[in-house]
């Protein structure tokens, strides 16, 4: 020891910087949040520009920066409170009012997704984890499907009853997983099961539908599609995602001892169920919020924490920001997909995720070695 | 109870030139926290027996307790009773006179430390980053890192002698220089009390006898008390101050490694046939036969019990 400890404190090692937000400069950090902005900026200009209303991309451009309406105070009361629309021009009403939101819907739902898998992830101590694979994703949508068919009149609260069915989900998963701990693989087949139980009550909901309609907007759901969204989406979102999105990057460093494991998590003088059911709160409200207005949209819980984890390494705290900007890059790119692929006939956005999705993880299964505790 | 600083370096044989030094005792000073479980009676929740049945253990304030025995004897849980990562059944676990249950769990990460045999971490954490999360138990929900935590890190990575390694990746370390980093997250956490499960099993023997190192650096110049679970008696007559032996979760002998380790005990508690020479490091022990009486063959499978 003696050798070796000289060597160590002879060698000056640079004072750690003690200022709160100096991890968010690591370079590594700094060029995924570019490069996830880049496109998401790239794909909301072709969003834009591209659709049935034919115009040229100049046009949609300076629809885009119209002074007009980025410095009206009443079109932003328009569009975030919802009040009285101000008039203006064709351009500028088709790309404010139809094609941007669909864009803003996509990074909030994107964001969400991304922070709910990640905190999921660090909860179960497991790469597997994801409010899809957890269940939390059908029970939620399970409670949608039940207030557009059965309880219409609750619709102003659909992220709060999204929220509630996610979480009974996740409890039932936990519990079934349970046995003086949960393990990774336990916890996935649980999720898996009560996923698909909660998927045949879905299907068997859509036999007392009253009218064709409905099944579509359901079937929308289920896939999760950000077809026909707008500003009212955007409002219904937005509080939840912030008050979800701030409290996970609060809860950051929680997730980072939770990631020492259970005994050293607790030897630290941490209140493991405490903090587990806090954060996994978090999770769920995040997974709600995006729920609610796009519907179960698979596979970007369970990839973008990955590809951030790569990114940026292991820490939480930046892991959950990578995943602020990572979640609405793969959304956005997403949608541009599902929306222009097949133009005029969009598809639900979550079969690109899907399918952009699955092989990556496939990719990812045959890549490591172990899969599944982080 | 407690023995001077001097005659426990002369038994160890660090080194020190010991006759003609002042008896400084640091070891047993007033300081240093007490740590008692009174009749603990203790079981996992899988298993109806209780593992631990009533035992009383106080580890003597400041100087090093090493338990000893068998596969299965129940040390380990022991450890884990008195580190409150198992509640007891009955009995109390007292730190300094007051009950370890009713203090909150980051007042008692204060105090109290323990390493647990299996640690997991990330691959991609560097033991820098490691090493603060040791002072976790010190930081509010909001705070940032401060002098203190600094301070206590720099030690702590300095004490464990693994400042070469500070920026490097978990995952790229050996097993023992892994070992040398969760000990020095360990230590961070700046406690009272110490407890250490197996420190050094599965090490090379240059990281067993680091990891040794440290714990005598505690004892000779801090006022730690240590409990430490060893596999090697000979380790743990070596380090230890008090060693406590024990077998099928009962304690059977506990006192001074010379007075703990002798033939009787290791054929009663270990079941081996060995030879034990005083020598100026303490005993030593050489084992030569496994004992396979009928009576031993009958109990051997209750011995193999998830107790560890």
């Amino acid at each position: 020891m003696s050798s070796e400890s000289s060597v160590g404190s002879e060698r000056s090692t640079p004072a750690r910087d003690t200022r709160r937000f100096v991890w968010l400069l690591d370079p590594r950090l700094v060029m995924t949040a570019i490069g996830s902005l880049v496109v998401v900026v790239l794909g909301g200009l072709v969003q834009v520009s591209f659709g049935a209303y034919t115009m040229t991309i100049g046009q949609a451009w300076a629809a885009v920066f119209d002074p007009d309406v980025l410095l009206n105070r009443q079109a932003w009361n328009a569009f975030l409170l919802g009040g009285e629309m101000p008039e203006m021009g064709t351009e500028s009403l088709i790309v404010w009012n139809i094609r941007l939101p669909r864009v803003f819907v996509a990074v909030i739902v994107g964001m969400n997704l991304a922070v709910s898998g990640a905190i999921f992830q660090a909860v179960t101590r497991n790469e597997l984890a994801s409010p899809f694979i957890l269940g939390v994703s059908s029970g939620a949508g399970l409670m949608i499907l039940l207030v557009l068919v059965v309880f219409g009149g609750l619709t102003a609260f659909l992220p709060l009853i999204a929220a509630v069915g996610g979480a009974v989900a996740f409890l039932i998963v936990y519990a079934i997983a349970w046995k003086n701990g949960t393990s990774p693989v336990r916890l996935v087949l649980a999720g898996v099961i009560v996923g698909t139980v909660f998927g045949s009550v879905q299907t068997g909901l859509f036999f007392f539908a009253d009218d064709i309609g409905i099944v579509q907007s359901a079937i929308a759901w289920t896939t999760g599609s950000l077809t026909g969204t707008d500003w009212e989406q955007v409002r219904m979102a937005l509080p939840w995602s912030f008050v979800a999105i701030l409290l996970a990057v609060a809860g950051a460093r929680q997730c980072n001892v939770m990631l020492l494991g259970e005994q050293t998590a607790k030897s630290l003088g941490m209140s493991i169920e405490k903090v587990r059911f806090a954060l996994s709160g978090v999770a769920v409200l995040a997974a709600a919020a995006s729920i609610a207005v796009a519907g179960i949209v698979g596979f970007v819980g369970l990839i973008v924490p990955h590809m951030v984890r790569n990114l940026v390494g292991s820490d939480y705290k930046k892991v959950i920001v990578g995943c602020l900007f990572v979640g609405p890059a793969l959304m956005v790119g997403a949608d541009v997909g599902a929306r222009l692929a097949l133009s005029p006939v969009q598809v639900p956005v979550g079969i690109v995720t899907g399918l952009v999705g699955g092989p990556y993880f496939l990719y990812l299964m045959r890549k490591k070695q172990n899969m599944g505790e982080i | 109870m407690t023995r001077n600083a001097s005659e426990t370096r002369q038994r160890n044989g660090t080194g020190e030139a010991v006759t003609d030094e002042p008896p400084v005792d640091t070891s047993g000073s007033e300081t240093a926290s007490e740590l008692s479980g009174e009749d603990l009676v203790l079981r996992y929740p899988s298993t109806d027996e209780p593992v631990i049945d009533g035992e009383r253990l106080a580890a003597t304030p400041g100087a090093v307790t090493a338990l000893v025995g068998p596969n299965g004897s129940g040390k380990s849980t022991l450890l884990k009773g008195l580190a409150k990562q198992l509640a007891p059944d009955e009995g109390t676990v007292l730190l300094d006179g007051r009950d370890v249950h009713s203090m909150g769990t980051k007042e008692l990460a204060r105090k109290l430390g323990l390493l647990s045999q299996e640690s997991t971490s990330p691959e991609s954490i560097t033991v820098e980053d490691l090493v603060y999360h040791g002072r976790y138990p010190h930081r509010g929900f909001f705070e940032t890192v401060t002098e203190e935590d600094i301070r206590a890190v720099d030690r702590a990575i300095d004490l464990a002698g693994c400042g070469h390694l500070r920026g490097r990746e978990v995952g790229s370390l050996s097993g023992g220089q892994k070992q040398l980093a969760w000990v020095a997250m360990v230590l961070a956490q700046d406690t009272d009390v110490l407890l250490l499960d197996e420190p050094t099993t599965f090490l090379d023997l240059h990281h067993q006898l680091e990891v040794m190192e440290i714990v005598e650096t505690l004892r000779d110049e801090s006022d730690i008390t240590v409990v430490v679970v060893l596999h090697d008696i000979e380790q743990a007559a070596r380090l230890a101050d008090e060693m406590v032996a024990l077998e099928d979760g009962a304690i059977q002998a506990r006192g001074t490694p010379e007075e703990v380790v002798t033939e009787e005990l290791l054929a009663d508690v270990f079941e081996i046939d060995a030879e034990v020479d005083v020598t100026e490091r303490g005993p030593r022990v050489t084992p030569l036969r496994a004992r396979h009486d009928a009576e031993e063959a009958e109990r051997s499978p209750a011995d193999a019990s998830e107790a560890e």
